[in-house]
């Protein structure tokens, strides 16, 4: 692939611009709406960094309450406990469902802060034109918009138990406050991920 | 693949062009055999595609998706029983309970990503393809309805609910009795189903379709 002879081109350099949508091409000056789907054609998304990063701040700001309040309330006969995102997959791990545990570690740990890593890392690269491969750097966006939504699992994993142990007396489940943050996080790193152009990562060189 | 070269300002030009939607480089159209896709020459993402009947196939995985859909909400899909009491919940269940436990914000988001943007998805393109399969004529409201199921995609969750809910039965497993409803294998079959469907369906046909062109 990446034949270095040949003089390629974007669109944007050949005074074109692409539809996300139906991928119809048409000038750059144009500002109508795409002739062929109706919808708003940008060469690149608009403040495109702008929204990565307000969206990637609030997503890291409720990150914080989301690990330190409980996500879940466990009330029974035998007293009431509260569960963290942390203390959950303790709880799973010392009642022996490794997998399971495993599962929501990664879930809800590993994903959201490699997430804000990986979206951080991708925005500073931009802004201060890092000598990272645009290889490396379109993969990275790939993976990270793929995973984002997989964060989700713990949310309805209270919302089930929450709506299915309603037991009176001998076991209720309330969710925590902590479940809110979380939910908040990730869709808001969900949006972070979704405003960053792709296209971006390749404008600045043409030599790869 | 044939890299643009030059710059093409003319307008016929256009329709013979095609821009990768990971990197903006410009291709030159390419002709496919049915079964064939072709990948940008820079970031090797899939800029063409065209499978092999691709409206009949997504139409149909469609229609079970709705029905699935509709059984997977209104059935339980877990029960358990503790000491003589009994619960079983589907998914309207859990979302009228979470509401009623005052967690109206949780519920609203449960109720969005389970049920709305699902449902509306496979209602949106349940209705374009319906449309062009049985020969109807090409409406520009189509073109609206099928660029919003292509958004919402991302956002339909309903194969992530359906692992928190194998994460809560083993949650709960030491704790009561449980059974899975028909609920749980509609849903189950769903998710296979809509890994179907993200398999058959070729969007640059159906746009071709749409809009008419060759």
């Amino acid at each position: 692939m990446g034949n270095p002879d040949l003089q390629a081109l974007s669109a944007r350099q050949s005074g074109l611009k692409a539809c996300t949508s139906c991928g119809s091409l048409q000038s750059i000056t144009d500002h109508r709406l795409c002739r062929d789907c109706g919808a708003v054609v940008r060469s690149r998304r608009s403040k495109s960094l702008q929204r990565v990063w307000a969206f990637l701040i609030v997503g890291v700001m409720a990150y914080f309450p989301a690990n330190i309040y409980p996500i879940m309330l466990t009330r029974s006969f035998t007293g009431n406990t509260s569960d963290t995102i942390l203390s959950g997959v303790v709880v799973l791990i010392q009642s022996g469902s490794y997998v399971v545990a495993l599962i929501i570690f990664a879930a809800s740990i590993c994903i959201p802060v490699v997430k804000f890593l990986v979206i951080a890392g991708l925005a500073l690269s931009l802004q201060y034109d890092w000598d990272i491969s645009n290889h490396t750097r379109h993969r990275l966006h790939t993976v990270t918009e793929f995973i984002g939504r997989w964060s989700m699992i713990d949310v309805f994993v209270v919302a089930v138990l929450a709506a299915l142990i309603q037991l009176g007396a001998i076991m209720t489940i309330v969710p925590g406050v902590g479940i809110n943050a979380f939910a908040v996080s990730v869709i808001f790193t969900m949006l972070a991920a979704s405003s960053l152009d792709p296209r971006l990562l390749w404008d600045h060189s043409n030599n790869d | 693949m044939t890299i643009a070269v030059g710059n093409p300002e003319n307008e016929a030009d256009l329709d013979r062009l095609i821009a990768c939607p990971g990197c903006d480089l410009l291709h030159y159209r390419r002709a496919l055999e049915v079964g064939e896709h072709a990948r940008c020459g820079r970031c090797a993402d899939v800029i063409q595609t065209r499978k092999p009947h691709t409206v009949d196939r997504t139409l149909a995985a469609v229609l079970a998706s709705i029905i699935l859909l509709l059984v997977s909400l209104c059935l339980p899909f877990l029960s358990l029983s503790r000491a003589g009491i009994a619960s079983n919940i589907s998914v309207l269940d859990a979302v009228s309970a979470l509401w009623f436990s005052h967690m109206r914000w949780l519920a609203l988001l449960t109720l969005a990503f389970i049920v709305l943007l699902p449902l509306t998805r496979l209602l949106l393109l349940g209705w374009v393809l319906w449309r062009i399969r049985f020969k109807r004529r090409i409406r520009r409201t189509m073109r609206t309805a099928f660029r919003w199921s292509i958004r919402m995609e991302p956002w339909a969750m309903a194969e992530i609910f359906m692992v928190g809910v194998v994460v809560s039965l083993v949650k709960i497993s030491t704790l009561a009795n449980l059974h899975m409803g028909l609920a749980f294998w509609s849903l189950l079959l769903l998710i296979a189903i809509s890994c179907y469907i993200n398999l058959v369906l070729c969007k640059d046909t159906i746009w071709a379709i749409l809009i008419c062109k060759p």
